[in-house]
């Protein structure tokens, strides 16, 4: 037998006001879920990129090391090299000047070379020419020097002309 | 008055509150440090960049200063490399020379970190004017050379018997093996 006339209605604990506030707070709930991710994920490159940027920055600052002493290193060869260059350009004209101080009278037959003097050996007609033409240039060149003669078979004079520079004069002389 | 609220509002009511202290607790507690944290790192990774940047930019600089130096100064670069050698030296110098003979270098002590070798030479020239020759030729060959004293000059009939040490110098391939290395690329 029934009671009702009327069937009953279906009732359900999700009512459509429920409904609604679940639709609202899902889709801001899951915005705030996407921003965070989002700021997760962000966070995550910022660290790779960062990571990168040191070992890059670590490598370029090895490779800088390396370039500026090579730098250094081929500056120094150049420096060291341009000396060199220099020496025996002077060295040429040490040599040049010093057969160009020789008179025609006078012939040599050994000239040395010294670090701080010369040494020559050579044939004078006589003691007045090399006197005046070769010791007197010679004397004005260096500090000290010292003349022998022993007469040759021809009546001509031999000689061994011994000259030195003194290097602490020189530096007196700086001073 | 009697306020008369069902019980399905009740429920309603508070399923809305704790949602919402849900998303407040949530936007302040995670979402608000997370933002700051991710603004900080934004700014820190620009200021890094911005240095980086600087710094490949002086790299670069260097890197070019480096290459024109190298380009510059290639000879001597490559002289400094070049192992002495007796004959090839014989071959490029005899010209200036009547007789040239070369005897062994022997290895001296080093000096400004390169390796000194002693080489020595008697010669004959017909002139002096051949030796000046042969100086000019030596700060153009293939290595450092230094003309050392003593230098002797002895007449030998028409031509001129000379003998002199020369220093040839190289680099210390201990010391700067690094540079050499990164010099030969």
């Amino acid at each position: 037998m029934l009671n009702s006339y009327i069937k009953p209605r279906k009732k359900s604990a999700i009512t459509q006001e429920i409904q609604l506030m679940f639709t609202f707070f899902s889709i801001t709930i899951l915005m705030l879920f996407i921003t965070f991710v989002f700021l997760a994920f962000k966070d995550y490159t910022f660290a790779a990129d960062s990571r990168d940027i040191h070992n890059e920055r670590v490598s370029i600052e090895k490779n800088l090391q390396v370039m500026k002493s090579d730098i250094s290193y081929i500056e120094k060869q150049k420096q060291f090299s341009q000396t060199i260059y220099t020496k025996n350009s002077v060295l040429k004209d040490s040599i040049s000047n010093l057969f160009d101080l020789v008179p025609q009278r006078i012939t040599l037959s050994e000239a040395k070379l010294l670090e701080n003097g010369l040494i020559l050996y050579g044939i004078t007609p006589n003691k007045d020419v090399y006197n005046f033409m070769l010791q007197a240039p010679l004397r004005s060149i260096f500090h000290r020097t010292y003349s022998s003669f022993y007469p040759a078979e021809n009546g001509w004079y031999r000689f061994v002309s011994t000259n030195y520079t003194d290097k602490e004069e020189e530096l007196d002389i700086e001073n | 008055m009697k306020i008369n609220i069902s019980r399905q509002h009740i429920y309603l009511l508070s399923i809305s509150l704790f949602l919402l202290i849900f998303v407040i607790v949530f936007a302040f507690a995670v979402l608000i440090p997370k933002g700051k944290e991710y603004r900080i790192q934004r700014t820190d990774l620009k200021k890094e960049s911005k240095e980086l940047r600087k710094y490949q930019n002086f790299s670069d600089e260097t890197s070019e200063v480096l290459q024109n130096l190298r380009s510059e100064n290639r000879r001597i670069i490559t002289a400094f490399d070049i192992d002495f050698n007796l004959e090839r030296f014989q071959k490029q110098h005899k010209s200036h020379f009547t007789s040239l003979n070369i005897s062994k270098s022997q290895k001296l002590k080093d000096q400004e970190e390169f390796t000194v070798y002693e080489v020595n030479t008697t010669s004959k020239i017909s002139s002096p004017t051949s030796f000046y020759n042969f100086l000019d030729a030596v700060n153009k060959s293939d290595w450092i050379i230094d003309i050392n004293f003593p230098i002797d000059f002895k007449r030998d009939g028409e031509l001129i018997k000379s003998s002199f040490t020369m220093k040839v110098y190289c680099n210390n391939r201990d010391k700067n093996s690094t540079a050499s290395v990164s010099v030969a690329k």
